[in-house]
C-alpha cells in the first residue's frame, strides 16, 4: 500500500473536527498491521471504488460513540448509542469521506464512495485487507479515534 | 408518527388507523418530543396538529423538513383557510385535512403520499435486489451444487443482526448501498468444504471460501444491473469481513431488502440495500 494515499484520510479528520465543534485532533500512532482489527464497540466502514480501491474503518468504543454524537448535537446529553446517535456517526463518516475522496481529487484521483456501514457490537473481528494495512490511532480530546485503512491505487 | 397535544384526539386517529395497513409508530404531544421521535423511528408519515404547547405545527414541520427534506407531513387541524395552506406548503406539508377527518379521507390522503415511497421500494425490488437473488440461486448451483429459489422480501428492521460470519460489499454509482452475504458459522463450514471439495485444511480456509463466494454472488449481481441500465455504471468496492456473535448492523437511511436462501446446509442470506432519496 502506498504510504502517501494515507495522507488524504489524516487530513480529512483533521480538517472536519474541528468544523464540528471539536478541539484539533492529534496523530498519537501509526502502525503497520496484518491480523484483523477487533471492535472496540462501534465501527463504521466506508468503501471506495474508480481510481483507488479499499476500505476506510472507524472503530471506536461505545463511549467515545456518545462523546462524539453529543458535541456533533451541541452539547446534547446522549445516555445511549440510539438512533439518533447513530445517524450524527453515519453523517459524520460520510463528512470525513467526502472531505478524503476531494483531498484525493486533488492528487489526480477520481473516487467514488459507498454509503457508510455502521456495525454495532463488541469483540468481532473485521478483516479489510488480504495483507498488511495501516492504522491510525487518533487522539480526539482523551477519546481515541482508531483508522484502519487499506487502500490501493486501480490501474 | 402522530403529532397532537391532545390526548383524544391522538387515540382517535390512532383508532382509525388500527383499522387498515398503517402503523402509528410514534406519537408525540409537543414538537421537541415530535422532532426526537422522528428522528428515532424515521416513520413514514406524519400527522400534524397546528396547535402545539411549546411552538405550532407550522414551525415544527419546518424543522421536521430540514431534518430530513423527504419527509410527508399531512396537517390535520380544526381551522383550514387559504393562509394557513401557503405558510404550510412553503414549509414542507404535503396536504391538509380538517378535524373530525373522516376514516376514508385520511387513508385516501396518506395512500396518496405513500405511493411514492412504494413505487421506489417495487422498483427497487425488482430492478435491483432481484438481479442479487438470481445471481445467489446461480452462485449456489455452481459453486457448491445448491439447487435452491431464493426468497426476496423488503426489510423494514433497524438492523441485521448476524452471529457468524459477514462480508460486507459497498455498491457505488446510482444508487449506491452495499451489499451484506452473512451465514452461520456451521453453514460456513459445511460451504467451504462443498466448495473445496473436501476437510479444510486451515482454519482460515473457511472464511476465505465464503469471500470468494460472496464477491462472486454480488459482481454478477450487479453485472447483471449494469447490464440492464447502460448508463449507470454500478461498482463494487473490496470486501469487508465480520465475524463474530450479536454483530448488529444497522439499516439506516437506507431501503433494504433480504434475500434468503434456505439450504440443506443451513441459511444464507444477503441483505442488499440502497440509499434513501438517490
Amino acid at each position: 500500500m502506498d504510504a502517501k494515499l494515507v495522507n488524504p484520510f489524516i487530513e480529512a479528520f483533521m480538517a472536519v473536527m474541528p468544523m464540528l465543534g471539536f478541539q484539533a485532533p492529534t496523530r498519537k500512532d501509526m502502525s503497520v498491521k496484518n491480523k484483523n482489527a477487533v471492535s472496540k464497540g462501534v465501527v463504521v466502514m466506508v468503501g471506495f471504488t474508480k481510481q483507488l480501491r479499499g476500505n476506510v474503518v472507524y472503530n471506536i468504543t461505545d463511549e467515545t460513540a456518545r462523546f462524539i454524537a453529543s458535541t456533533m448535537m451541541m452539547g446534547m446529553p446522549v445516555p445511549e448509542f440510539d438512533a439518533m446517535a447513530q445517524s450524527a456517526i453515519s453523517e459524520l463518516s460520510n463528512m470525513l469521506s467526502a472531505n478524503a475522496a476531494t483531498n484525493l481529487t486533488q492528487m489526480g484521483l477520481d473516487v467514488d464512495i459507498s454509503t457508510p456501514n455502521l456495525t454495532i457490537g463488541e469483540g468481532f473481528s473485521v478483516k479489510i485487507s488480504d495483507s498488511k494495512y495501516l492504522v491510525i490511532a487518533m487522539d480526539l480530546q482523551g477519546h481515541n479515534v482508531e483508522i484502519a485503512i487499506s487502500v490501493d491505487r486501480n490501474y | 408518527m402522530i403529532v397532537d397535544d391532545s390526548r383524544v384526539s391522538r387515540l382517535m386517529l390512532a383508532n382509525n388507523l388500527a383499522k387498515t395497513n398503517f402503523e402509528v409508530v410514534a406519537m408525540a404531544k409537543d414538537a421537541a418530543e415530535a422532532l426526537r421521535l422522528y428522528e428515532a423511528e424515521n416513520p413514514d408519515l406524519v400527522t400534524m396538529d397546528m396547535n402545539l404547547p411549546d411552538s405550532d405545527g407550522i414551525e415544527c414541520s419546518r424543522k421536521i423538513c430540514a431534518m430530513d427534506p423527504g419527509a410527508k407531513i399531512v396537517m390535520i387541524s380544526a381551522m383550514k383557510d387559504a393562509n394557513l395552506i401557503e405558510q404550510g406548503r412553503a414549509a414542507g406539508i404535503s396536504a391538509f385535512l380538517q378535524k373530525p377527518v373522516s376514516p376514508n379521507d385520511l387513508l385516501d390522503t396518506l395512500m396518496l403520499l405513500c405511493q411514492e415511497k412504494i413505487s421506489r421500494i417495487a422498483f427497487l425490488r425488482e430492478s435491483y435486489a432481484k438481479p442479487f437473488a438470481a445471481s445467489l440461486k446461480q452462485g449456489l448451483l455452481d459453486l457448491v451444487h445448491l439447487h435452491v429459489e431464493p426468497k426476496t422480501e423488503y426489510y423494514e428492521k433497524k438492523y441485521l443482526e448476524v452471529n457468524g460470519i459477514a462480508i460486507i460489499i459497498g455498491l457505488t454509482g446510482s444508487p449506491n448501498g452495499r451489499a451484506i452475504v452473512y451465514m452461520s458459522d456451521d453453514t460456513m463450514e459445511n460451504f467451504a468444504k462443498r466448495m473445496l471439495g473436501g476437510e479444510l485444511e486451515d482454519e482460515d480456509d473457511a472464511q476465505e471460501a465464503v469471500e470468494e463466494a460472496a464477491n462472486i454472488f454480488i459482481g454478477h449481481g450487479v453485472s447483471a444491473i449494469n447490464g440492464i441500465f447502460k448508463n449507470k455504471e454500478m461498482r463494487i468496492t473490496p470486501p469487508g469481513t465480520f465475524y463474530g456473535s450479536g454483530v448488529k448492523m444497522t439499516t439506516q437511511k437506507l431501503v433494504t431488502f433480504k434475500i434468503t436462501a434456505m439450504t440443506e446446509i443451513g441459511e444464507i442470506g444477503i441483505n442488499v440495500g440502497f440509499a434513501e432519496g438517490d
